[in-house]
């Protein structure tokens, strides 16, 4: 099968087994929010959650060019990230769940899971708060001479923190391997970018920076794959950082309390049509990676995982309230 | 990172205060390649208070890193950096600056480990110049330990002495938690004795520095300083004095208070933060609370700072925080049982 | 539903309050924030909003009563809610039991000495009212009180040396040390905060004996409702001293005297010192349960007025001082002595000369009268054991100034120029705050040789501090 010019680049630069593997993961956080929701809904889960469903392409091409050396730092809506880092959907249900078998042992709940073993640095409660952060692994990264790279999720939102400009402007001026990913989703909660923001593209941003930036349709796998794939290679050549934005939508509201007011369900239905899992299997079948009955199976064995990994974190332990504070302090040193 | 044991016998000089911290921060940046110091004009220009000194000569701008004047930003990059293997030792130029990096130190920084179940470390120390008498006014003279104090997942530390400042940023330096220590400027030239090597003071004990009958007085920073003169002037009246330098504001050192109420039946809280809301209240409560509250035979007093920002006006920035005077006069009212 | 209302902690180390005052009465409507009843706490008192709108029912604490923080007192129900029989929250044997706290007793029509008689109040009756509280607590560190826990004294008779009249460890450790002395079994009290050599204990006294009994309190009820006026005599003196200026001050107000023990009808105590005294004088004025009164002290009973409004100060409206002790070292004890000896009207009248500005104002029926009132011998050897305690070597053993600092109610000082018992100067001790009024043709008793002046002065007392009360 011939890989030309007009393939898409996902499917030149990477093998089969990677690209059917970014299936599956799609699929898996697409199955893991949806029962989410549907164990939010049976009175499962407590608190809020906020979904990415619609936006699953820009999770799992975001992580691809990276190894489990390398570091990612997500955000409040960072289920995708989490599973596209490598996180398994048992325990991360588990830590919906609020049980000790949870990544965080039921303590950080929906809005801190993280994998740190997988380089995930945690999903963030704080706009804007993991940006600092991702440029102090880049830190670490650079000054211990690792070679890894890190990857900085963040949402349209987090663009106007000040956070976001002095880790930009210290990332660009101390040279640090770091790729600053915008998911742009359109609202920073009701309000829209164009309400909010005082650019057309957040990637117009990197500019005062003195980074590349570079705006792509983050419903596009391979497009998102090829902007990310070569802001990491200029990173790990030790040019600096980049900031790539990925335009993509959430379907669903903000979080559980959102009434979607701020929105028309054409401009739903819009997005929706733009499915990016529908997208990415057909270009895998348009370009013989997979056929309709392996897309299937991909698709089986992702619903099959998540209705295991409800089911370990439903039989999984609660912590004991005497335990309440710990993990405050490091144990003491015996 | 063990360390050592202190060896009584060991070889101690006169260090000034900031000579003991430059000594440690040397040490530390020599033993371990994961030390990286950062802040605002640490390098060449040593530091706004000449802390730094000369560091970045010995050890570069590479470890030695001059952030830009991002205190959230670079506070951020330095949890980042320490969450990922680097021992970072982040100096706000003062601790005022600290107002701009909350969302860093509280909601990650201190947070960090419990939100991720233990599954993550933040071994990292805040250096913040702290307290008022430099006529710099309401901006640039504030004492926030307390804020810090009411923070769980921080440590925090109020050093009194040279060698308490070398040994307590040192242990800092070796706790795997997020450290905020609090360096009180007036005291940067304040010249003591300070041990050779590389020892630590223990996290979460107070100092007996003064030992006596009639009254407790628990003080931190330069009110220790403050307290000890009021104590040797009342010393005079026969009125014999108990001074304890806190040096950890969190953790507190229950044991020692505890121990010395019990002891005199009567307690003053001396400290240069607002008086409302701060460390006296938490002493006064915990003694409230203690097996100590019997042996109580007045009521505790607390001088803490006015009700207002530090004034420029010298008098008027003397006035707003405990002073000597101020001490030995509420000692001697509580000692004649006039409170 | 209706809306429970509770007795609030409005006071750090408030356990209890009494409902002094219902502003509502059961069955009125009343809105959220009204001033719905008056609370009383050792240190306070409080007006109380109610926390509803609607009906007022069920008031389970009427006025009297003593409520543990957090009980109910009453229930408010919303407009046009059904209002049940009986108050919402479980039956009679669930809820807290109340009874009322002692009532001010009422005296009989005459003056009289007054038992301790508890009014009957609606509370009584009923099961579901909460639980009576003891009297107030005495005001003490809580070393001293771990220390009385101990040794299984009770505080509520030490007076303390603290201000305030607080209790500290050293006011049990004395009181715990003269229990130890092996003779007398008097009760030792804690000495005032200006100290003294401690006195030798009290030898077996001569020619009398300790008479049981509570220190007499004579009433006379007054025409209007005004705060009462609480007057203590001096030494050597009893309460029918008073009736000059009683009559001069009218009859408007309720008139409380207190015999001081030892003297007029209060039975003779062994005392060891003022503090001594002092404690049994506050523990009467305890006794009278007032929510208020004028303090007006004559001398030695200046002192212990004084005393009583250090150790009660939300109490005391206002104090008036006529000569009072405690204010400076001179006294003329040759005088004291005198009348503590004099068994005859022969020799009495001319140290009672000694107390007025004019001698012949002393007249020979008044020194008989006198005499009339002091021929039991017991009682005046008790006395002269005072004088020594009180005044030895001629001496005040014993300083106010420092209580009276401390005294923010309205304050006034009367004092004779010619007084040659306690010299006027001592006055100028009296706090900022004080009013001084020097009376010329006035001696050590201004207020029996210039009655009206000394009732002019503290009329004025009384109104200031009224309308400083109620602003």
């Amino acid at each position: 099968m011939a890989k030309d010019d007009n393939t898409p680049f996902a499917i030149r630069r990477y093998d089969a087994e990677t690209l059917r593997e970014a299936l599956r993961k799609m699929y898996l956080i697409r199955f893991f929010e949806e029962g989410a929701e549907d164990s939010y809904t049976r009175g499962l889960i407590h608190g809020t959650m906020h979904l990415s469903i619609g936006q699953e392409a820009s999770a799992v091409a975001s992580c691809l060019p990276l190894t489990d050396d390398d570091k990612i730092t997500s955000t409040h809506r960072g289920h995708g990230h989490c599973i596209g880092k490598g996180a398994e959907v048992g325990r991360m249900f588990a830590e919906f769940f609020g049980k000790e078998e949870g990544y965080c042992h039921g303590r950080g709940g929906s809005m801190h899971i993280a994998d740190v073993t997988k380089g995930n640095l945690g999903a963030n409660g704080i706009v804007g708060g993991g940006i600092p952060i991702a440029v102090g692994a880049a830190l670490t990264a650079k000054q211990l001479g690792t070679g890894a790279v890190t990857i900085c999720f963040f949402g349209d939102g987090a663009n106007n923190e000040g956070a976001f400009h002095e880790a930009l402007n210290i990332a660009a001026v101390w040279k640090l391997p770091v790729v600053f990913v915008c998911e742009n989703n359109k609202y920073g909660m009701s309000t829209s970018t164009e309400r909010s923001t005082a650019v057309k593209d957040i990637a117009q941003r990197a500019a005062a920076y003195s980074m590349p930036g570079v705006t792509v349709d983050g419903n596009d796998f391979s497009a998102v794959a090829e902007a990310v794939q070569e802001a990491v290679d200029r990173a790990r050549r030790g040019e600096g950082p980049s900031l790539v934005e990925n335009l993509t939508y959430r379907w669903r509201g903000h979080s559980k309390s959102d009434r979607n007011r701020y929105r028309t369900k054409d401009e739903i239905d819009s997005w929706i049509a733009r499915d990016p899992i529908l997208r990415f299997r057909e270009e895998l079948a348009a370009h013989g990676v997979l056929d309709a009955s392996g897309a299937d199976a991909i698709e089986a064995a992702a619903r099959r995982e998540v209705e295991d990994g409800i089911a370990f974190a439903k039989g999984g332990t609660d912590p004991t309230i005497a335990d309440v504070t710990k993990y405050v302090y490091a144990e003491a040193r015996s | 990172m063990n360390a050592p044991t202190r060896n009584p016998e060991i070889q101690t000089r006169e260090l000034s205060y900031a000579e003991a911290i430059r000594e440690a921060m040397g040490m530390a940046l020599a033993r371990d390649e994961r030390v990286i110091l950062m802040g605002e004009d640490i390098g060449v220009y040593g530091g706004a208070f000449q802390v730094t000194g000369d560091l970045v000569e010995r050890f570069g701008p590479d470890r030695v890193r001059d952030t830009p004047i991002s205190e959230l930003g670079g506070a951020g990059v330095a949890v980042g950096a320490a969450l990922t293997g680097l021992r970072p030792i982040f100096e706000f130029q003062f601790s005022d600056f600290a107002t701009l990096a909350m969302e860093q130190i509280v909601n990650q920084a201190a947070k960090m480990r419990y939100m991720l179940g233990g599954e993550a470390s933040v071994p990292l120390v805040f250096r913040m110049p702290a307290g008022s008498g430099t006529g710099a006014a309401a901006q640039h003279s504030q004492s926030f330990e307390a804020w810090f104090g009411h923070v769980p997942g921080l440590k925090v530390l109020q050093p009194s002495t040279p060698e308490d400042a070398k040994g307590l940023l040192l242990a800092a330096l070796e706790d795997p938690d997020p450290v905020v220590v609090f360096e009180h400027k007036l005291l940067y030239k304040l010249k003591g004795h300070v041990p050779d090597g590389w020892y630590t003071t223990p996290i979460g004990k107070a100092a007996v520095r003064r030992e006596g009958r009639d009254l407790t007085i628990v003080a931190s920073a330069i009110m220790v300083h403050r307290a000890l003169a009021a104590a040797e002037k009342l010393a005079e009246e026969g009125i014999d004095v108990e001074v304890i330098d806190l040096r950890s504001v969190r953790p507190i050192d229950h044991e020692t208070i505890i121990a010395s109420v019990r002891k005199t039946g009567r307690l003053i809280c001396v400290y240069e933060g607002v008086r409302t809301l701060g460390i006296g209240a938490e002493i006064s409560a915990m003694i409230a609370e203690s097996e100590a509250f019997d042996y109580l035979d007045a009521p505790i007093l607390r001088l803490g700072g006015v009700e207002a920002p530090i004034p420029y006006n010298p008098e008027l920035e003397k006035a707003a925080v405990p002073q000597a005077p101020d001490i030995e006069a509420a000692a001697r009212k509580l000692a004649r049982k006039e409170v | 539903m209706a809306t429970e209302v509770i007795l609030p902690k409005v006071d750090m180390d408030m356990e209890s309050g009494l409902v002094s005052a219902w502003h509502i009465a059961a069955g009125s409507p009343v809105s959220k924030g009204d001033a719905l009843f008056d609370i009383e706490t050792d240190k306070a008192a409080m007006e109380i909003e109610a926390p509803a709108s609607g009906i007022l029912a069920h008031i389970i604490a009427p006025e009297g009563t003593k409520v543990p923080v957090g009980n109910a007192v009453a229930w408010i129900y919303a407009e046009g809610e059904a209002i049940p029989e009986a108050a919402p929250g479980g039956g009679a044997t669930e809820a807290p039991k109340a009874e009322p706290a002692p009532a001010t007793a009422q005296a009989p029509g005459k003056c009289g000495t007054v038992a301790s008689q508890p009014a009957l109040t609606e509370a009584a009756s009923r099961a579901e009212a909460p639980e009576a509280l003891d009297e107030p607590r005495p005001r003490a560190t809580p070393a001293a009180r771990a220390a009385a826990r101990q040794a299984g004294l009770d505080l509520a008779r030490l007076v303390g040396s603290g201000p305030q009249g607080r209790i500290q460890s050293e006011d049990v450790a004395r009181e715990i040390e003269a229990r130890q002395r092996p003779a007398p079994a008097a009760p030792a009290a804690p000495e005032p905060a200006a100290r003294r050599s401690d006195p030798e204990p009290l030898a077996a006294p001569a020619g009398w004996s300790e008479r049981p009994g509570d220190l007499a309190v004579t009433r006379r009820k007054g025409q209007g409702s005004g705060t009462p006026i609480v007057l203590v005599h001096g030494f050597a003196a009893d309460a029918t001293g008073w009736a000059p200026l009683e009559k001069a001050l009218g009859n408007a107000r309720e008139i409380i005297r207190v015999d001081l023990a030892c003297h007029g009808r209060s039975p003779l105590k062994k005392i060891e010192n003022f503090a001594g005294l002092a404690r049994l004088a506050v523990q009467a004025f305890d006794g009278l349960n007032l929510e208020a009164a004028h303090l007006v002290g004559h001398s030695l009973g200046g002192a212990i007025a004084t005393t009583i409004a250090d150790i009660r100060p939300r109490l005391i409206r206002s104090l008036g001082l006529i000569a009072p002790a405690g204010l400076g070292p001179e006294i003329d004890g040759d005088t004291l002595m005198g009348i503590a000896r004099a068994s005859r009207a022969e020799s009495l009248a001319p140290w009672l000369k000694r107390l007025a500005a004019d001698p012949d104002a002393i007249s020979w029926d008044f020194a008989q009268a006198a005499m009339l009132s002091r021929m039991d011998e017991e009682m005046r050897a008790a006395q002269r054991d005072l004088a020594e305690r009180l005044f030895p070597d001629g001496t005040q053993g014993f300083d106010l100034t420092g209580a009276l600092g401390r005294v923010e109610a309205p304050l006034r000082v009367i004092w004779g120029r010619q007084d040659a018992i306690l010299p006027w100067r001592h006055a100028l001790r009296a706090p900022d705050h004080a009013g001084l009024h020097l009376l010329d043709k006035a001696g050590h008793i201004p207020h029996i040789e210039r009655p009206e002046a000394c009732a002019k002065v503290l009329r004025d007392l009384f109104g200031v501090a009224e309308a400083a009360s109620r602003g």
